[in-house]
C-alpha cells in the first residue's frame, strides 16, 4: 500500500478494494478481541508509544499497513489519507502543490496521520492553524465492538449529525481506531520566515505575550525557548522568542517591524522548526504547565524553577495559549524532585506527556473520570478492550 | 415523531411549572401556544402541549428537575430563527431560554466571555465592541439568534470562512442535563485534556440538554478591511473565479456569491445594496486583517475575477458603503419574502471546485420542478443556500418544492458533499441522513446521545432517525448486556 499515486484524483478501483479489504481485517480482529476480552493496544508506527499512562495489553494493533491517500482535488484544499499514512507522505503529495497539512507536532514526519490525529497532536504551527480538531474534517474509525462507523464528512464545512469527528480526535485510541481522516489544507504562503529575538529576563516573555495579543497580526508559530533548548535549536546563548511569520511579502515585512519594539530581530533558517521538534532527548519526562494566557509569567517561573533543580531540562511556551511544555532527563533525582514538586492541588494545571510511571499518580487526576467521558467510553468500547488505562482509569 | 398525547403534559404540570417561574411565563391555552408553532423554517406546523419562559439559570434547573420527575419530553428554544425545524416542539414542553440572555464576564485580555444561552449574538458582539473585540460567526440573522441557538446548531455565517464555525469559538459550557444534574464541560486555562466534551455538544442540536452558560471565544477586530463586488455575466464564470480565489490561498474573510435572481429581489427591496441586476451573478468578498499586505491581496483577488470575466469590480469606499453592500447579502431572504409568501431556504455543502456543475445542475432541477430558485451563498467553503420561494396553498407547488429539495440533497451528496453545512438537521434533514450515513455511524450516533440523555427526551425526534436508535437496540451486540 506504500507510496500510492500521490497527488492523485482519487484512487483506482483495484486499490480501493485492497484498501477496503484491509478495514475489513481491521474490524475483524477487533470484533475477535471484543468476543474473547482481549485488550488491545493501538499503535500507527509505533514512533510515541511512551507517552501517555501506562497501557496494559494483551496484544498490539497497529494501523501501519493502513497506508495511502486515498483522495486529494488540490483546488478543495482537502486530502483523505488512510491512518497508516505518515506525514511526510502526505508533505510530499502536497508540496508538488503549494500547499500542506499545517501540523508540526514534537517528533518527525515518520509518525501516521491516524496517530496525530488520534492524539490531537500539534506543534507551534498551532498559533495560526489550530490542532487536528480544527484541521480534520471527518473520520472513519472502528469501535472497540466492531463497528465501522464514520463521523464529518469530505468538505470543509458540516454540521450533519452529532459531532463524532471532534470526539475521537484526541481520544488517544480509546474511543475507537482511526482507519481514515479527511483533512483541512492550506497554501503555502509566499513568504514563510522565522526570526529570533533574545530575551532578557521573564518581564521580557510577559512582554512577547502582551505584544502579540494587541499586535494587528498572527504568527504561524511562536514559542519561547529557555536556554538550553535556544542553544540547540538555533544556536543562541540565552532565553529566545522564536516566531514564524507568513503571509505575503510586505504583510511579512511589517510584522517584521512590528516585533522590533521587543529587540533585535535575528533571520533563523525555517528549518530550526524541524531541530525544535526532535530537540527532546530519547525518553525524557515531558509535561505541560497551562494557565491563562495573561499569566504566562507566572507559568514561565514554574517552569523556571523546575529546570533550576533539574538540569539539562529543556522548556518552551506558547504565549498565544498560555501553555508552557517542560522536558525534563530522566534522572533518579530529576524523578525524586518531581514527585516532591507535583502537589495535586497545584494553582497550574498539569497536563502528563511522557512520563515515569510513578509520577503519573501524582500529576493530575485522570481526565476521563467525570460521568459524561466514561458513559462515552462504555458506548464505544464497552468491554474496555482498546488502549486500557492510557487516559488513566476510567 | 411521535404525535400521541403526552398525558403527563395537563394544567396540573402547568401550575407547578408556575409555581416556578410565575403564570405569566407558561403558556398553555392552544391560542398562545401558536406563535411558537413553527421556527423560521415554514413548512411545518406543530404546536407545543405547553411553553415556560424561565428567568434564572435557577429556575431553568428547577423547571427542568421537575420534567425528569415525570420523564416528560421537551424542546429547548433560542429565538426561533433555525431553519431545519430544529425548535418545533409537537406535543412536548417547549422552553423558552431568550430571559437568559445575559452577559456575565467579559476577559479582553485572556479573549474570552462568559454568556447565558439567550444573549443574541449581536447584543454579545456589541458588549465588547468597546474593547476592539467581536465574537466572530454571523449568521444572517445575528440580530435576533442566541448564543445557545449557535451552539446547538453549530452555527455559521458569511465570515466563517476564515474564522470558523461556532465549534471554533466555543471553549467551555456549564450544561443542564435532561435529568436535572449540573456538568461542566472544557475551561478557560488552556489546554484541555481528555476527550473534547465541548466539541461534541456544540452541534448537537438541543439533544443533549441545555446549555447554562457558554464561554466564548472573542476576536480582535481587524485592522483593516476591504469589501469588493464583481458582477459576472455567467453563474459559472463567477463559480470558476470562486475556485481561483481559494486556490491562491489568501484568505477571505468572507466569499459570497448572489445570483440574478436574488439580485433583482434585493434590488427592488428596501434593502437595495446597488447590486447591477443585469448581472447573472455577483461576487461579495471581503479581506481583512493586518493592513500591511492587505492591498496587494485585494489587487490580487481585483485581477482574478477580471481574468474569469467580472464585468466591474467594485471596492467599497468607506464603511457606509460596505455596510449596504453587506445589508443587501444578510437581507436576502427577507427580501426574497416579497417573491412568494413562503420561502423554503435551503442548506448543503459541495466541494468548492464542484460549484460550476452543481450550479448548473440545480438551475435544471427548478425548470424540471417548475420551481424558482434562487441562490446566495457561502461560496468560499461550498455552502449552498439554494432558496425556493413558493405559496403554501398551492398544494401542487409545495410538492414540486419538496422534489426539489430532495434532488437537491441528492446532486449535493453525489458530489461528495453534505446535507447541511451550517442550519442543521433539525427535523427537516432527517429524512437525508440515510444519503450521508450508514446505519452503523447513525447507531453510534444515537449511543453519543444517549449518555446524556438515556430517555433521547430531549428534543425528541431531531437529528437521528429514530429506526437507526431502535435498530441498535434489536441488535444482538454486547450492547444489550451492558
Amino acid at each position: 500500500m506504500q507510496g500510492v499515486a500521490r497527488g492523485a484524483v482519487g484512487l483506482g478501483e483495484k486499490v480501493t478494494a485492497a484498501i477496503i479489504a484491509s478495514v475489513a481485517a481491521l474490524r475483524d480482529q477487533i470484533t475477535e478481541a471484543a468476543a474473547s476480552g482481549t485488550t488491545l493496544r493501538i499503535s500507527g508506527r509505533g514512533t510515541w508509544l511512551d507517552a501517555g499512562r501506562r497501557v496494559d495489553a494483551a496484544e498490539t494493533l497497529s494501523t501501519r499497513e493502513l497506508s495511502g491517500i486515498s483522495g486529494y482535488v488540490p483546488a478543495d484544499l482537502t486530502l483523505t489519507a488512510l491512518a497508516g499514512t505518515t506525514l511526510a507522505e502526505i508533505r510530499e503529495a502536497t508540496r508538488v502543490n503549494g500547499q500542506w497539512l499545517a501540523l508540526d507536532p514534537a517528533g518527525s514526519d515518520d509518525g501516521t496521520i491516524g496517530a496525530t490525529v488520534a492524539t490531537a497532536s500539534a506543534g507551534p504551527l498551532r498559533t495560526m492553524f489550530g490542532s487536528p480538531r480544527d484541521l480534520t474534517l471527518g473520520l472513519e474509525f472502528i469501535t472497540g465492538e466492531g463497528t465501522v462507523a464514520r463521523g464529518g464528512g469530505r468538505v470543509v464545512k458540516n454540521v450533519a449529525g452529532f459531532d463524532i469527528t471532534r470526539l475521537l480526535t484526541g481520544s488517544w485510541g480509546t474511543l475507537g481506531v482511526i482507519t481514515e481522516v479527511t483533512l483541512r489544507l492550506h497554501a503555502r504562503p509566499e513568504a514563510d520566515e522565522t526570526v529570533a529575538i533574545a530575551l532578557a529576563d521573564t518581564a521580557h516573555v510577559g512582554r512577547v505575550r502582551q505584544v502579540l495579543r494587541n499586535a494587528p497580526f498572527t504568527p504561524y508559530a511562536c514559542e519561547i525557548l529557555n536556554a538550553s533548548l535556544a542553544k540547540i535549536v538555533t544556536g543562541a546563548s540565552g532565553a529566545t522568542a522564536l516566531f514564524r511569520l507568513g503571509g505575503n511579502v510586505e504583510a511579512v515585512a511589517a510584522q517584521r517591524s512590528a516585533l522590533a519594539e521587543l529587540g533585535e530581530l535575528v533571520d533563523v533558517e525555517v528549518a530550526a522548526w524541524n531541530r525544535f521538534r526532535v530537540a527532546e532527548p530519547p525518553g525524557a519526562i515531558v509535561f505541560r504547565l497551562s494557565d491563562l494566557p495573561a499569566e504566562l509569567e507566572g507559568t514561565w517561573n514554574e517552569a523556571g524553577s523546575i529546570a533550576r533543580a533539574c538540569p539539562g531540562t529543556l522548556i518552551h511556551a506558547s504565549p498565544s495559549r498560555g501553555v508552557v511544555r517542560v522536558i525534563v532527563p530522566v534522572t533518579g533525582d530529576a524523578i525524586a524532585f518531581l514527585r516532591m514538586s507535583f502537589p495535586r492541588n497545584a494553582p497550574v494545571k498539569r497536563i502528563g506527556e511522557r512520563l515515569p510511571g510513578q509520577l503519573w499518580p501524582v500529576i493530575a487526576p485522570a481526565p476521563t473520570a467525570d460521568r459524561i467521558s466514561k458513559g462515552i467510553k462504555s458506548a464505544f468500547d464497552v468491554h474496555n478492550i482498546l488502549n486500557p488505562g492510557i487516559l488513566g482509569e476510567a | 415523531m411521535a404525535t400521541a398525547v403526552i398525558p403527563q403534559i395537563d394544567q396540573s404540570l402547568a401550575n407547578r411549572l408556575a409555581e416556578i417561574v410565575g403564570e405569566k411565563r407558561v403558556l398553555f391555552r392552544p391560542s398562545e401556544l401558536l406563535a411558537y408553532a413553527s421556527d423560521a423554517l415554514p413548512s411545518y406546523n406543530k404546536r407545543p402541549g405547553l411553553a415556560v419562559f424561565p428567568g434564572t439559570r435557577d429556575e431553568l434547573i428547577a423547571v427542568i428537575t421537575e420534567l425528569a420527575k415525570d420523564k416528560i419530553p421537551f424542546v429547548p428554544r433560542g429565538s426561533g430563527t433555525g431553519l431545519s425545524g430544529g425548535a418545533l416542539a409537537d406535543n412536548v414542553v417547549l422552553i423558552g431560554l431568550n430571559r437568559l440572555s445575559r452577559v456575565l464576564s467579559i476577559d479582553p485580555e485572556n479573549l474570552f466571555a462568559v454568556v447565558e444561552p439567550g444573549v443574541v449574538n449581536v447584543a454579545l458582539t456589541r458588549a465588547v465592541t468597546a474593547y476592539g473585540l467581536h465574537y466572530a460567526p454571523d449568521p444572517s440573522s445575528q440580530a435576533a439568534c442566541s448564543i445557545g441557538g449557535n451552539v446547538a446548531e453549530n452555527a455559521g455565517g458569511p465570515h466563517c470562512l476564515k474564522y470558523g464555525t461556532t465549534t471554533n469559538h466555543i471553549i467551555a459550557l456549564t450544561v443542564l442535563l435532561p435529568d436535572g444534574s449540573v456538568v461542566k464541560l472544557g475551561g478557560t486555562d488552556g489546554e484541555q485534556e481528555g476527550y473534547d466534551l465541548v466539541g461534541a455538544f456544540v452541534g448537537s442540536e438541543g439533544c443533549f440538554g441545555i446549555a447554562l452558560d457558554i464561554t466564548v471565544r472573542l476576536s480582535r477586530n481587524p485592522q483593516l478591511v476591504r469589501t469588493l463586488l464583481a458582477d459576472f455575466m455567467t453563474l459559472d464564470s463567477a463559480a470558476r473565479a470562486v475556485t481561483s480565489i481559494v486556490a491562491t490561498g489568501i484568505i477571505s474573510a468572507a466569499l459570497e456569491m448572489i445570483d440574478q435572481a436574488t439580485i433583482v429581489a434585493v434590488e427592488s427591496s428596501i434593502y437595495a445594496a446597488g447590486y447591477p441586476t443585469d448581472a447573472a451573478a455577483a461576487l461579495l468578498i471581503e479581506l481583512d486583517g493586518a493592513s500591511a499586505g492587505l492591498e496587494r491581496d485585494v489587487a490580487t483577488v481585483e485581477a482574478l475575477c477580471k481574468e474569469h470575466g467580472a464585468r466591474t469590480v467594485r471596492i467599497a469606499r468607506d464603511d457606509t458603503e460596505r455596510t449596504r453592500l453587506w445589508q443587501g447579502r444578510k437581507k436576502a431572504f427577507g427580501a426574497m419574502g416579497r417573491v412568494s409568501s413562503h420561502l423554503v431556504v435551503q442548506d448543503a455543502v459541495v466541494p468548492r471546485t464542484k460549484l460550476p456543475e452543481v450550479l448548473a445542475e440545480i438551475h435544471r432541477i427548478g425548470e424540471r420542478n417548475r420551481i424558482q430558485i434562487c441562490n446566495v451563498f457561502h461560496a468560499g467553503d461550498g455552502n449552498l443556500h439554494p432558496n425556493i420561494p413558493y405559496s403554501a396553498s398551492d398544494l401542487d407547488a409545495v410538492e414540486r418544492v419538496h422534489t426539489g429539495c430532495r434532488e437537491i440533497m441528492e446532486l449535493c451528496v453525489r458530489v461528495g458533499g453534505t446535507i447541511t453545512g451550517e442550519h442543521g438537521v433539525g427535523f427537516d434533514k432527517i429524512q437525508y441522513m440515510d444519503l450521508i450515513f450508514s446505519p452503523d455511524s447513525l447507531a453510534t450516533m444515537c449511543r453519543l446521545r444517549e449518555v446524556f440523555d438515556p430517555d433521547r427526551r430531549s428534543n425528541p425526534g431531531k437529528v437521528i432517525p429514530v429506526h437507526s436508535c431502535k435498530e441498535w437496540h434489536a441488535a444482538p451486540s454486547a450492547w444489550a448486556k451492558r
